[in-house]
């Protein structure tokens, strides 16, 4: 195999891996901190891609598209935190609360997925790149965009690590996520945190729909693919482990550049799948993980 | 302050669904005071503390922190007066470092103005905390991990502690050194509900005590009262279990 040949394989598994672990972060943050798994996170994306559309492109306001963007996080945030009020606050403490909120979810995910093809039509769009033109990375030329997606997630990833890690807010939601009781019992709204978690995860979200969105084509089930995925990798990269979710996620974004290099598009998926399915019976509880959430 | 308990309970009743634990339990701490819970395991002694706390809503009855009616209060705006409880067995945040606990412990606007100066005093208390600052909580042997859950406490700015069995399976050494620290705290005028299964430790520490049995007070007992160990063990266990 040539250089350029393994160069363009790593390339394209980085930034597959990059969308992976921004799709996946916050699927993961809301599974560690509300212990639910959230089916409406890839309509998230969606709705995230469409909302910068609406505000960018000349076909809607046609303004900047980094007001498209703006517009799209703020948007989004608050799309979380209702979603949180409605469907997930009101079974809190329930004893089959994962299994509602799998249907509350599911239910999202049908009422946006719905609402977003009544609202923007059937019709094709897609986000202009956030950087037009070409750019090199590895000797191997690709899209300028591609090139910001493999810079841009490590620091949007690195933001997250650093407000978990340092701000009173963020290690209240790993409070909240590790012992709920024991955060009341210091003052710490649980519910509050709770809401921030899901905006958090919600711009996630959004932000990989948009920068997915001047790639593929946007339709209402941008996300479902990848919401497959995303599900994938956070329960490989083992539960409970935001860090775990995010290597998992570019070692599956580079194991799937691999397969597709030397296997090819028809069998890729389900090799794939095979071998996660291999390593879940070698290690139950993923690749990072620890036995307990 | 002066005149007014640090808490009361009056006539308090709550559970888990719809059976009471506690079946009208009234008692009072007075400002300053170091008061006991003592009773049989499963007879609502926990269910006291996190009905005091909001973690367990109250079914009937009424609660008061110096002076201001709480019994409907959820458990930040408890923890926002200064009503502190210290959980059982608190295995706090496993995947968080013993300094970063005791940092994030210090929530509220009140706590964080002093949060230095708090953290000082934790660490003044128990060195061992402070030699392990960057351990993982869940790294800890069950004494860290007690000295962390009053440090945590203490970290809440407390204008009063809730203690629930903080001795539970410590080494007697390991006792004394909480005893110590628990009385220290005490002094410095912080009042006390402590509840305990250890009855020489209960009785070393206090200057009064409530009997529960069956979610109900049975009995209480001041200090230098005619009732002793002795007979607190007979009552409870039906034979004393040191020889006179």
């Amino acid at each position: 195999m040539s250089a350029d040949a393994f160069s363009a394989m790593l390339v394209s598994g980085l930034v597959l891996g990059s969308l992976y672990a921004m799709m996946a972060s916050g699927l993961s943050l809301v599974w560690t901190t509300l212990g639910i798994f959230n089916f409406a996170h890839g309509v998230f994306m969606a709705l995230g891609a469409y909302i910068a559309w609406s505000v960018s492109d000349a076909a809607g306001l046609g303004l900047w598209l980094g007001a498209g963007i703006a517009v799209s996080v703020a948007a989004m945030a608050g799309v979380g935190i209702l979603v949180e009020r409605l469907v997930i606050r009101p079974f809190y403490g329930e004893r089959d609360m994962l299994l509602i909120t799998v249907m509350a979810t599911l239910a999202v995910m049908m009422f946006l997925e719905k609402g977003i093809q009544l609202v923007w039509g059937p019709r094709l769009k897609q986000l202009r790149p956030i950087v037009e033109g070409k750019a090199s990375i590895l000797g191997i030329t690709i899209s300028a965009h591609e090139v910001l997606i493999v810079f841009l997630t490590p620091a949007v990833l690195f933001c997250l690590w650093a407000f978990l890690r340092w701000t009173r807010a963020g290690r209240g939601i790993r409070a909240v996520g590790q012992n709920p009781d024991a955060a009341r019992l210091i003052g710490i709204r649980v519910s509050t945190m709770f809401a921030l978690t899901f905006a958090l995860s919600a711009v996630l979200a959004g932000l990989t729909g948009i920068l997915l969105g001047s790639i593929r084509l946007m339709t209402p089930t941008l996300g479902s693919e990848p919401l497959m995925k995303a599900f994938i990798i956070v329960i490989v990269g083992g539960l409970g482990s935001v860090g775990g979710t995010v290597a998992a996620a570019y070692l599956i974004g580079l194991a799937e550049a691999v397969l597709l290099t030397f296997v090819g598009m028809y069998w890729s998926p389900s090799i794939l799948f095979i071998g996660l399915v291999a390593l879940l019976l070698v290690r139950p509880e993923g690749l990072f993980g620890r036995s307990a959430r | 302050m002066n005149g007014v308990d640090a808490l009361t309970v009056r006539d308090l009743r709550s559970g888990y669904g719809s059976y009471d634990i506690l079946q009208g339990v009234s008692l009072r701490v007075g400002q300053g005071e170091r008061v006991g819970v003592f009773g049989p395991n499963g007879h609502g002694k926990t269910t006291l503390l996190n009905t005091i706390s909001g973690i367990v809503r109250a079914g009937a009855g009424a609660i008061s922190f110096m002076g201001k009616d709480i019994t409907r209060a959820d458990a930040a705006t408890i923890v926002e007066r200064g009503l502190i409880h210290v959980p059982q067995a608190n295995l706090l945040f496993p995947a968080m470092e013993i300094q970063e606990t005791l940092e994030l412990a210090a929530y509220t606007r009140r706590a964080r103005e002093q949060r230095g100066a708090s953290l000082e005093r934790v660490y003044g208390l128990f060195p061992r905390l402070k030699e392990r600052r960057t351990q993982l909580c869940r790294t800890l042997s069950g004494g860290e991990r007690q000295m962390l859950a009053i440090g945590v406490g203490l970290m809440c700015r407390p204008n009063m502690l809730l203690l629930d069995e903080p001795t539970l399976g410590l080494s007697p050494k390991l006792k004394d050194e909480l005893a110590a620290a628990i009385d220290s705290i005490s002094r410095s005028g912080v009042p006390l509900l402590l509840v305990e299964q250890d009855i020489s430790f209960i009785l070393s520490l206090v200057d009064r005590m409530y009997l529960i049995d069956h979610g109900e007070v049975a009995q209480e007992i001041v200090r230098g009262s005619e009732i002793d160990h002795q007979e607190i063990m007979r009552m409870y266990f039906g034979t004393a279990q040191v020889a006179r």
